[in-house]
């Protein structure tokens, strides 16, 4: 068992080493960018297996959607079919390297895209940086993604956890000073993502002027909620805040409503958008709002035609994993037609910088970036209006308007 | 008010631990087992619950009229069959082992039968509560509490009134003793076992009431017991239930100057402070006495 394993690994570094070479020497020789029919080439590790294996398979859904959906309509470039060349990296950070030097390299494909999670996006983008590359990503939302000093690096969806409540926090600044919420209770999983979305929204409004009265925060594994709700309804806030997952969110939830607290407004990222959530909580749940990265009911132009071409390729519709891996798709595509060209070496570059100062209308809305790749959006704000979840902010995706103060639940 | 609350909130809270602590001690107390796969069977009495409720639409406290059999049963079976046939000497350590493993199976079939997905048993007067001298107080947890302080008072009896408790508590005091004037300690700690594993259905279904359960709850759940048990002195019932409303209490209080996060502790640090000061335990007296 042991000796083949060593000797495959003996020849990857064999490969991993040539392959240097053949790329500085391919660059050397391409200076006039030929065109052509043939194919492009899109280069992607992801965890097929493994850990991260189920989020791996729904981005896997989404490449592949994006690639049917464009070759349908005649490819990039005026005619140029794209052909997607997908590794499996067993949701290893030590296997994604290898697979992402060998693509570049030895494969010698024309782009490559992300893989799912900040765990395997980081290893992946340092190895595209040394080649030149640019790489897009569909997953990889952490701080530690962007204060790594890449160039190259794009992140294809609205925004960083901290980011995703923006659309609450100026909707809420911008009332006019006797309606504006006064006090805030915030109680958050002492979780990167989960805190971050809570905090983010803690901070701008503390900026405002916004008094915080509660700031709970309890670890992953806490089962009892009463004791947090007791202090949120001794607080009596204007309004509530969970940096909840999903468990947490709805013992929260439950808890707060068992006190009989009433709040103007209630907000919780992840758990109300889940499918399981109204039944969970008794169908309590008007005026509940979440932010959401992805709904497929938003009326950003591409997403109809991605929402019925991708029921159509698989059977059922696109959740946010199989969107993040289209919307990757997009905004590649974009920076291919932008600069003209699909190879590696300088046109590289070009797209790099075309990002960097464009926009890019994609299925979860049109998308900027900053120096870092950091995506410049914020989420959409969903609310729960009668029995059914709707989107209310940005007032540009509206599918209902935000009700405040919210019904009682 | 806040303080008041949350005492309130404090002792629904140990009154509901002090049941899911009874067959904890009650297992130690007959053949000296740390049961490890305690907390899942509760879960698993949740899940049977919420399945009850969700498949045939029916409260989830009639589902008690199947579990409870059904679980001492299984008690009977895991320790006739099981736990009975450890050689005595590594008895302790070995039943650690043997329960992790059953713990494990519990949860990996839970998750192939009814999926990771969170639920969460839907009731009508699931958010429902009253008002005590300007305190609330949910109808559901008070249920859990009042099944609680039942069923405890059900075993408190049947162990000091009935002719099998007085050989189950001769059983747990000097099993030779016990022996020696007739006693069948095998079937009568069989027996008990069942009882242990009984309290976990009825604790579990008042879980079930108020909690998101998942396959792998349980880990959450055992660690808290433990130290309740130990606390209240390895094998005693009224020691664990005092210790469990003691501990519920102090989490729920200490959460207000300390927050979530250090308010848990107190049960490690309770823990520590009794093997270092008090190891038998500050509610149970000696072990051969105990009940």
């Amino acid at each position: 068992m042991r000796s083949p394993a060593r000797r495959t690994t003996g020849a990857l570094a064999l490969c991993a080493s040539l392959m240097l070479g053949l790329a500085a020497c391919g660059g050397s020789d391409d200076g006039g960018g030929e065109g052509g029919d043939d194919p492009i080439v899109v280069g992607i590790s992801l965890p097929l297996t493994g850990d991260f294996s189920e989020p791996g398979k729904g981005v896997q859904e989404g490449y592949e959607a994006w690639a049917k959906i464009t070759n349908d309509k005649g490819g990039l470039l005026g005619g140029r079919k794209i052909e997607l060349k997908i590794l499996d990296d067993q949701s290893n950070a030590d296997r994604v390297v290898a697979d992402y030097e060998q693509l570049i390299g030895s494969d010698q494909v024309d782009l490559v895209v992300g893989p799912f999670s900040t765990r395997l996006v980081v290893p992946s983008a340092r190895v595209a940086q040394e080649y030149g590359m640019l790489f897009v990503e569909p997953a990889g939302a952490a701080a530690e993604v962007f204060n790594q000093g890449f160039k190259n690096l794009f992140y294809a969806a609205p925004a960083v956890a901290d980011d995703h409540y923006n659309h609450l926090a100026e909707y809420l600044l911008a009332l006019p000073a006797g309606e504006k919420p006064k006090t805030v209770a915030y109680a958050a999983m002492d979780d990167p993502f989960a805190q971050g979305t809570a905090y983010g929204l803690k901070k701008k409004l503390e900026a405002g002027g916004v008094k915080t009265v509660v700031d709970e925060v309890y670890p992953p594994n806490t089962t009892d909620f009463g004791s947090i709700a007791a202090k949120i309804a001794a607080a009596k806030p204007d309004m509530v805040v969970g940096g909840s997952q999903y468990q947490d969110g709805v013992n929260l939830i439950v808890a707060l409503q068992q006190l009989n607290y009433q709040p103007k407004l209630a907000a919780f990222s992840t758990a109300p958008t889940n499918p399981e959530f109204a039944k969970a909580i008794g169908n309590k749940t008007e005026g509940i709002l979440s932010p959401t990265g992805y709904s497929q009911d938003a009326p950003y132009e591409s997403n109809k035609e991605f929402v019925e071409k991708f029921k159509a390729q698989f059977g059922k519709a696109p959740e946010e994993d199989q969107a993040n891996g289209y919307t990757t798709g997009q905004v590649v595509g974009a920076a291919v037609e932008a600069a003209g060209c699909a190879e590696q070496g300088d046109c590289q570059q070009k797209m790099i910088d075309w990002l960097h100062s464009n926009t890019v209308d994609t299925v979860v809305g049109p998308l900027k970036w900053d120096a870092t790749g950091k995506p410049q959006g914020a989420h959409m704000i969903q609310q729960w209006v009668g029995n059914d979840i709707k989107i209310v902010l940005p007032a540009d995706a509206k599918e209902a308007d935000l009700v405040y103060p919210k019904p009682a639940w | 008010m806040l303080v008041f609350q949350s005492v309130i909130l404090g002792l629904l809270l140990g009154g509901l631990y002090a049941l899911l602590a009874a067959g904890l001690t009650l297992y130690f107390g007959i053949m000296r087992v740390v049961m490890i796969a305690h907390s899942a069977f509760l879960i698993l009495a949740a899940y049977l619950a919420w399945w009850t409720n969700d498949r045939l639409g029916i409260d989830p406290l009639l589902s008690l009229v199947v579990t409870v059999p059904l679980f001492f049963g299984a008690g009977v079976l895991l320790q006739r069959g099981l736990l009975s046939r450890l050689r005595p000497a590594t008895l302790t350590m070995m039943s650690v082992l043997i329960t992790f493993a059953i713990a494990l199976m519990i949860e990996g079939l839970l998750g192939y039968a009814f999926s990771g997905t969170q639920r969460r048993i839907q009731l009508g007067y699931g958010t429902a509560s009253f008002d005590l001298f300007g305190a609330r107080v949910a109808v559901v947890k008070l249920i859990a509490f009042a099944l609680a302080a039942v069923s405890l008072a059900a075993l408190y009896t049947l162990m000091k009134r009935t002719q099998f408790g007085w050989a189950l508590r001769a059983t747990i005091q000097h099993r030779d003793a016990a022996r020696l004037v007739g006693i069948d300690t095998e079937r009568t700690a069989g027996y008990g076992f069942g009882l242990g594993l009984a309290t976990a259905a009825v604790g579990g279904t008042a879980l079930s009431l108020d909690t998101t359960i998942y396959p792998s709850l349980h880990w959450h759940w055992i660690g808290p017991l433990m130290a309740i048990i130990v606390v209240g002195g390895l094998g005693s019932v009224p020691g664990a239930a005092a210790a469990a409303l003691l501990l519920g209490l102090a989490q729920s209080l200490l959460q207000i100057p300390m927050g979530a996060t250090w308010a848990q502790t107190v049960f490690y640090v309770a823990l520590f402070a009794t093997l270092a000061v008090r190891p038998q335990g500050f509610f149970g007296g000696r072990l051969a006495q105990r009940f």
